[in-house]
């Protein structure tokens, strides 16, 4: 059996990361805790968890600021535990390079399920330097070669746009995508602020790909924050 | 106003035909000179009280009554000698000029009145306004306040619930045998021992934090019922640590109390709390095996000075007065290491309260050598009534 995935647990709470570590440890997963950023950065470097769940409001460097020096220096996966209140803060972690979040209070299973997510996601073959023509997750399967999309095997057209969302949405399966990074990536970054242009290509998307686009399975919205893709089974 | 004016007229012209008239029927006993500078008087009080138009008006008026009555020859416009001429001229120019002037000085003057009430007007706007933009800051300062506390309060009670709720899925997890994706290893006894702990620790927390929101809201509301009676500090002290007792247990307490202290008039529950309060922070937030010191003495007239100290990492000058806010926590847990639930942050917040009701002071100062914490406070010792003190420390005797 592989070896355990190492989980990091930065929270200025006590009791959370009492819980935590025993709620993860019986999943047999390796866990380290940390009281605050910095030494969450030093457990890191030193240990070189899979994954890191952080809270966001803590002393001696937030949650926030951890998340840069992360990102600045790895692409391991990062939840962020926010409180209602901090969805600001919760956004521009996001928006830094997060790649989830839990609202607290959660259930332990909730979190497990995010953290199997993005564990899943970092597991994922990296496609270094080779072309990527065919993109398949889930019930997806996109052709970037010859631009021929398939949901469950049913050819759908999308116009050029929605296949670009699409694209972005499968190689970011499963990751919280704010509106600002989807917005930036698909249409630069003066157009941050127009909101309303991707609600538009996301309804248009849904319409094509969704069985039912007002109860949406693959393109989730994440309110306040932005959108989930989740390829199905 | 047109009425006034036509008056005003009248009033001249009549007020120097009546002059006229009595120094004519004096005759002989007036000379010209004394008529001259009679009609020159009515003529100033008409520029004075009515202005300048009726006053040019007078002065004419005047000039010809002089002319016709008291210059010779009489009865006639006629002047005969060339040096009344003169003298008439002088007259009408004197009085053309008194009337101007007096008439101008009375313009500046209602002028000036009006320009003073403007400025009053000016000035009553401006404070109205200033009162009504100060108002509207202070509000928007409460309001500022008021969410920065929602803010903390929600964080307050959310942290607790957050490891209930994740602990009793833990829980509920492993009975429930949910194996989805992963094998779940079974919890063992001590880490379902651990969640219970951390269920019951936290309900606690809750429930304290609760308790204190109520006592604090008591406070603020002035609602702080005082039950105030004579009692000895050695007694509220000895109660405050005994109930600290599971929090000192690892530290050195040493009490010192002035010898002869006399008897306080105070609610004596309430001072033990801020007593208990003081202890506690001071063993969570100083390393165990230290020392802790407990004192009670005179501080000046009237007044018993209490301290708490400890030898722990202090408090910075610039946070010593926040740490009496609610909610503010100078440090957000307490040792890392110790599974110590942290503070509800309004343990200060309510000493300062209870100190304050009693009408004494409390403040944070540094411990002996500039380490550690020094908290003290100041209660007055009571109405100075002998009689009272004798009944109460004698009954209080008795019960004991």
């Amino acid at each position: 059996m592989k070896e355990n995935a190492r989980i990091l647990v930065v929270d200025d709470e006590p009791q959370l990361r009492r819980v935590l570590r025993t709620g993860l440890m019986s999943r047999s997963y390796d866990v380290r805790a940390a009281a605050d950023g910095l030494t969450a950065l030093d457990t890191f470097n030193d240990w070189h968890p899979d994954l890191v769940i952080t809270d966001l409001a803590m002393p001696n460097m937030d949650g926030l600021e951890l998340c840069r020096r992360l990102r600045a220096i790895s692409q391991v996966p990062i939840i962020v535990l926010s409180a209602k209140g901090e969805e600001q803060t919760k956004v521009e972690a996001l928006d830094i390079g997060a790649d989830d979040f839990v609202s607290k209070p959660f259930g332990i299973d909730e979190l497990l399920a995010r953290v199997r997510a993005s564990l899943r996601r970092a597991a994922r073959p990296v496609t270094n330097g080779a072309v990527l023509t065919v993109l398949e997750a889930g019930d997806f399967r996109i052709d970037l070669e010859s631009r021929n999309v398939t949901v469950n095997g049913r050819e759908i057209h999308l116009t050029p746009k929605e296949f670009d969302l699409l694209t972005y949405l499968m190689k970011h399966a499963g990751k919280v995508l704010t509106h600002r990074t989807l917005l930036t990536a698909l249409w630069g970054g003066n157009y941050v602020e127009q909101n309303e242009y991707l609600r538009v290509f996301v309804g248009n998307l849904r319409k094509k790909i969704e069985i039912d686009a007002s109860g949406p399975r693959y393109l989730l919205t994440e309110p306040w924050v932005g959108y989930r893709f989740d390829p199905g089974a | 106003m047109g009425l006034r004016r036509w008056l005003s007229y009248l009033v001249a012209a009549f007020s120097i035909a009546a002059l006229t008239t009595v120094l004519k029927l004096l005759g002989a006993h007036v000379n010209a000179t004394t008529v001259a500078l009679v009609l020159l008087l009515d003529v100033l009080l008409i520029a004075t009280r009515w202005g300048s138009l009726p006053a040019l008006a007078a002065s004419v008026l005047a000039m010809l009554c002089f002319n016709f009555f008291f210059l010779p020859p009489f009865g006639t416009f006629i002047i005969a000698a060339w040096d009344n001429w003169i003298a008439l001229a002088a007259f009408l120019i004197t009085a053309i000029t008194a009337g101007q002037l007096s008439a101008r000085a009375k313009r500046r003057a209602e002028e000036a009145e009006v320009g003073r009430r403007e400025i009053e007007r000016l000035y009553s706007e401006m404070q109205d306004a200033f009162k009504l933009a100060s108002h509207a800051e202070a509000l928007k300062q409460s309001e500022k306040l008021k969410s920065a506390l929602l803010d903390a309060v929600t964080h307050d009670l959310r942290t607790p619930l957050t490891a209930i709720k994740a602990s009793i899925t833990t829980l509920l997890d492993e009975i429930r045998g949910r194996t989805k994706t992963e094998p779940l290893v079974a919890l063992d006894a001590e880490s379902r021992l651990e969640m219970m702990e951390v269920i019951d620790e936290e309900s606690d927390r809750l429930n304290r934090f609760i308790g204190g929101l109520i006592e604090l809201a008591r406070i603020e509301a002035g609602e702080m019922q005082l039950r105030r009676r004579w009692g000895a500090i050695d007694e509220i002290i000895s109660a405050a640590l005994l109930r600290a007792e599971r929090f000192t247990r690892d530290h050195n307490v040493h009490v010192v109390i002035e010898r002869e202290l006399p008897v306080v008039r105070v609610d004596d529950r309430a001072v033990s709390e801020v007593v208990y309060t003081l202890v506690e922070n001071a063993a969570k937030y100083s390393p165990a095996g230290t020392s802790i010191h407990i004192s009670a003495q005179r501080g000046g007239e009237g007044l018993i000075q209490m301290s708490v100290e400890d030898r722990g990492t202090g408090v910075p000058v610039e946070l010593r007065d926040r740490v009496f806010d609610k909610f503010f926590r100078a440090t957000r847990d307490g040792d890392i290491s110790t599974h110590q639930p942290s503070g509800t942050g309004m343990g200060l917040a309510i000493a300062k309260g209870i100190v304050e009701a009693h009408d004494g002071r409390i403040w944070i100062e540094s411990g002996a050598d500039e380490k550690g914490t020094r908290v003290v406070f100041t209660l007055p010792i009571g109405d100075e009534d002998p009689a009272e003190m004798l009944k109460t420390s004698v009954a209080g005797n008795v019960k004991t």
